[in-house]
């Protein structure tokens, strides 16, 4: 009986300083799998090592490991930890809880933001280190599967990505509340910190049509206009550039109002039109909160956006509600899948034992036979083995339905009169690790040949 | 009978939608609650072809009939644009709306009659389906001009709840305000061109001037300015919204308030 069990420590259980001394670098985490893999009754194993998290997942047979082998190994592989105590940080899970926990971290449920889709490619990744090292088989593949399939269904099925939570994506946000095309807008970016320039990133990505760079060191300006698809302007044309542009960015380190209550009441005159968005990001502010007098104005500052990105952190909560729903739908999958792995070497055990005993029978009377027709002779063997199904079918589904495999093969075994070494030897699953751990993984992430979840 | 399962879909196209918005989660809901909405309207069309080909004629004469018509109409424009745009926000008001009035349709039983005398002339026919026609656009137009207004007001205070999220964008909403109001005004000037035909080949005058006549002339006129103002540039959102929100009163008590209580234009009929 193959046995999954988790345990880890994360952002929730464990300081930071702490974490940071858990978490494994990319060139040492080969290493430590394989030094895992080598531990008695160890058959697959992945370790997700991210800045918030460092969980190792495991397949043994028999029995789970306690929490006493998973603090030794760290311990092992972490030799600077010595002396410290990890136990208080640890969570051990097993079974249904451990993949329950790994489904939901894979769907980000469990992560420091809510919703964040770095976590599915970091578990890609270290599911991808573990099948190169060929230290995953069937359980892994299975729970990677179905953890990947519950990850994209959260992410398609509820609202949780699309829900920004960081300043410069709010202000993308904003953006389509207000605009319901942006191929055919032109957008204005005041200063060139990080902050703008996470901004002109989204906003290509949504599309805009044309994004003008305005800062005051004219080289700089001119390629970091380069790098976003932008046009430079020195600041001399702000008010020009105001009255075409549809969306403004503010965020210089300039100390005084750059766009004024009298630059904008020229400037709307000009403009005769439309809706006029502002962000300003900037601390100080760069414009003067008394433009928003005219009615086509809307102006965000940073607190704003601030109260944008509280918001959805809320509603990304209350997805993440709808998403577990999700989570334990595939977790079902997941156990039925393991219910019907661990009964098949059962029912086949009892399929070849009641065959042996028909074609034994069958042998006995073989002088008699041998008298009949050859049709009559194929009759019989039809019948015989007909026979045969048709007794055993209720146990078969009595098998499948069982909720203790342990007890359903004493009572098979005693029923039956199964040879009690036969059952074991037969019963003690063949490990398909060199088999499906050479499956290439697909572009979608899903092994290649096994349909998706 | 018909009317009432079609009232039954609406409302279960309703709740349908509702569940959308409120719950994200279910990705086939939208389209359930639409594909109720077009079972509905298709039985609702049913309905009326039974009763105008029973009748000979199609024009609405009594305020059942024009109640009805209504709301079929409301629905049959709104998945017209819903086909066209994915504006299905506006089901959650439309369908609402198409039950409410099938439910008095279907529950009142004296009926007040428009027409003293009614007529059977194919003039008055598409007169009173096109002015019906043009009612209900106004009324997707005031809808839209709704969500325009709270949604600005949502930007404005700062507001970013659940619902806010939900809603379309500001110039989506714009953009159908005007195609609603477009469509509102060619319905109302063609319907207006019927009856003065008629009117003219009955009483020799293009416009039999009375209460009704001078309210309509009123409507026709605050949505031909609605229409003119769109092509200036500044004229656009929350202005055109109000007007809107105006232009669809006007139209509607023009309607009911004037023919049921003033005894305008139709009573000479």
């Amino acid at each position: 009986m193959l046995r999954l069990t988790l345990a880890g420590v994360n952002h929730k259980t464990t300081p930071i300083e702490i974490r940071e001394r858990l978490a494994y670098p990319k060139e040492h985490l080969n290493d430590a799998l394989k030094t895992l893999s080598r531990r008695e009754g160890v058959l697959e194993t992945l370790i997700l090592s991210t800045c918030n998290r460092v969980e190792i997942l495991t397949v043994t047979t028999h029995s789970s490991p306690d929490p006493e082998f998973f603090l030794s190994f760290l311990q092992e592989t972490h030799p600077v930890l010595q002396g410290h105590s990890l136990r208080p940080y640890l969570y051990h899970l097993t079974g249904q809880e451990a993949a329950l926990h790994f489904f939901e971290v894979t769907s980000s449920l469990d992560s420091m933001v809510i919703g964040e889709p770095q976590i599915t490619g970091q578990v890609k990744e270290a599911y991808e280190r573990s099948r190169s090292l060929n230290l995953t088989g069937p359980m892994l593949n299975q729970i990677f599967q179905r953890a990947i399939a519950s990850a994209k269904r959260v992410r398609t099925e509820t609202a949780i990505s699309n829900l920004p939570v960081s300043i410069s994506y709010a202000a993308c946000q904003l953006a389509r509340k207000i605009f319901q095309d942006m191929h055919d807008k032109n957008v204005l970016l005041l200063g060139g910190g990080d902050m703008a320039q996470l901004t002109a990133r989204h906003m290509r990505k949504l599309g805009v049509g044309n994004m003008t760079l305005m800062l005051r060191d004219a080289q700089k300006g001119q390629e970091l206009a380069a790098e976003y698809q932008a046009h430079y302007a020195p600041f001399t044309d702000l008010e020009n550039r105001l009255v075409a542009s549809d969306m403004v960015v503010c965020s210089t380190g300039a100390d005084t109002y750059l766009i004024n209550e009298k630059m904008i009441s020229s400037v709307m005159d000009r403009r005769k039109s439309g809706t006029l968005f502002m962000i300003d990001i900037a601390v100080p502010r760069n414009i003067d909160p008394a433009i928003t007098r005219h009615s086509g104005i809307f102006l965000y500052n940073i607190d704003d956006l601030k109260t944008v990105v509280e918001a959805n952190q809320r509603e990304r909560e209350y997805e993440a509600f709808q998403a577990r729903e999700i989570v334990r739908e595939e977790l079902e999958a997941f156990v039925r899948w393991q219910a019907d792995r661990s009964t098949v070497p059962l029912i086949q055990t009892l399929r070849n034992h009641t065959e042996a005993l028909r074609k034994a029978e069958l042998e006995r009377y073989q002088a008699v036979l041998a008298s009949l027709p050859p049709d009559a002779r194929e009759k019989v063997d039809i019948l015989t083995r007909s026979l045969i199904n048709k007794i055993l079918h209720p146990t078969y589904q009595a098998i499948r339905q069982s909720p203790d495999i342990d007890e359903v093969r004493e009572w098979v075994t005693k029923c039956y009169g199964l040879p009690a070494d036969l059952s074991e030897k037969n019963l003690s699953q063949p490990h398909e690790k060199e088999n499906t751990s050479r499956l290439p993984l697909s572009s979608s992430g899903l092994v290649e040949g096994e349909s998706p979840a | 009978m018909l009317l009432k399962i079609a009232a039954g879909f609406y409302l279960g196209a309703f709740i349908l939608l509702l569940w959308d918005i409120l719950s994200s989660r279910h990705k086939a809901v939208p389209w359930a609650g639409i594909t109720a909405g077009v079972g509905g309207a298709l039985l609702h069309t049913l309905s009326l072809f039974i009763l105008f080909t029973s009748r000979g004629h199609v024009t609405l004469i009594s305020l059942k009939e024009a109640i009805s018509f209504f709301s079929w109409a409301l629905v049959i424009v709104f998945l017209f644009l819903e086909h066209q745009r994915k504006a299905h926000i506006l089901g959650i008001v439309v369908f609402p709306v198409s039950f409410l009035s099938l439910l008095f349709v279907l529950g009142v039983s004296t009926d007040s009659s428009f027409l003293k005398s009614p007529t059977t002339s194919i003039l008055i026919s598409l007169h009173s389906v096109l002015i019906d026609l043009g009612l209900a656009s106004a009324a997707l137009a005031f809808f839209v001009s709704c969500f325009y207004l709270i949604l600005d007001m949502f930007l404005r205070k700062k507001i970013f709840n659940y619902f806010f999220n939900k809603l379309p964008s500001l110039e989506f909403l714009d953009h159908l305000n005007q195609e609603f109001n477009g469509l509102g005004f060619a319905f109302l000037t063609l319907g207006l061109i019927f009856v003065m035909i008629w009117s003219y080949r009955t009483y020799a005058t293009i416009w039999p001037w009375g209460q009704k006549g001078s309210w309509a002339l009123l409507v026709w006129f605050l949505y031909l300015s609605l229409v003119l103002l769109r092509r200036r540039r500044d004229f656009r959102g929350k202005q055109a919204a109000y007007l809107s929100i105006a232009g669809f009163f006007l139209f509607a008590v023009t309607i009911l308030a004037v023919n049921l209580y003033m005894g305008g234009g139709h009573s000479v009929f």
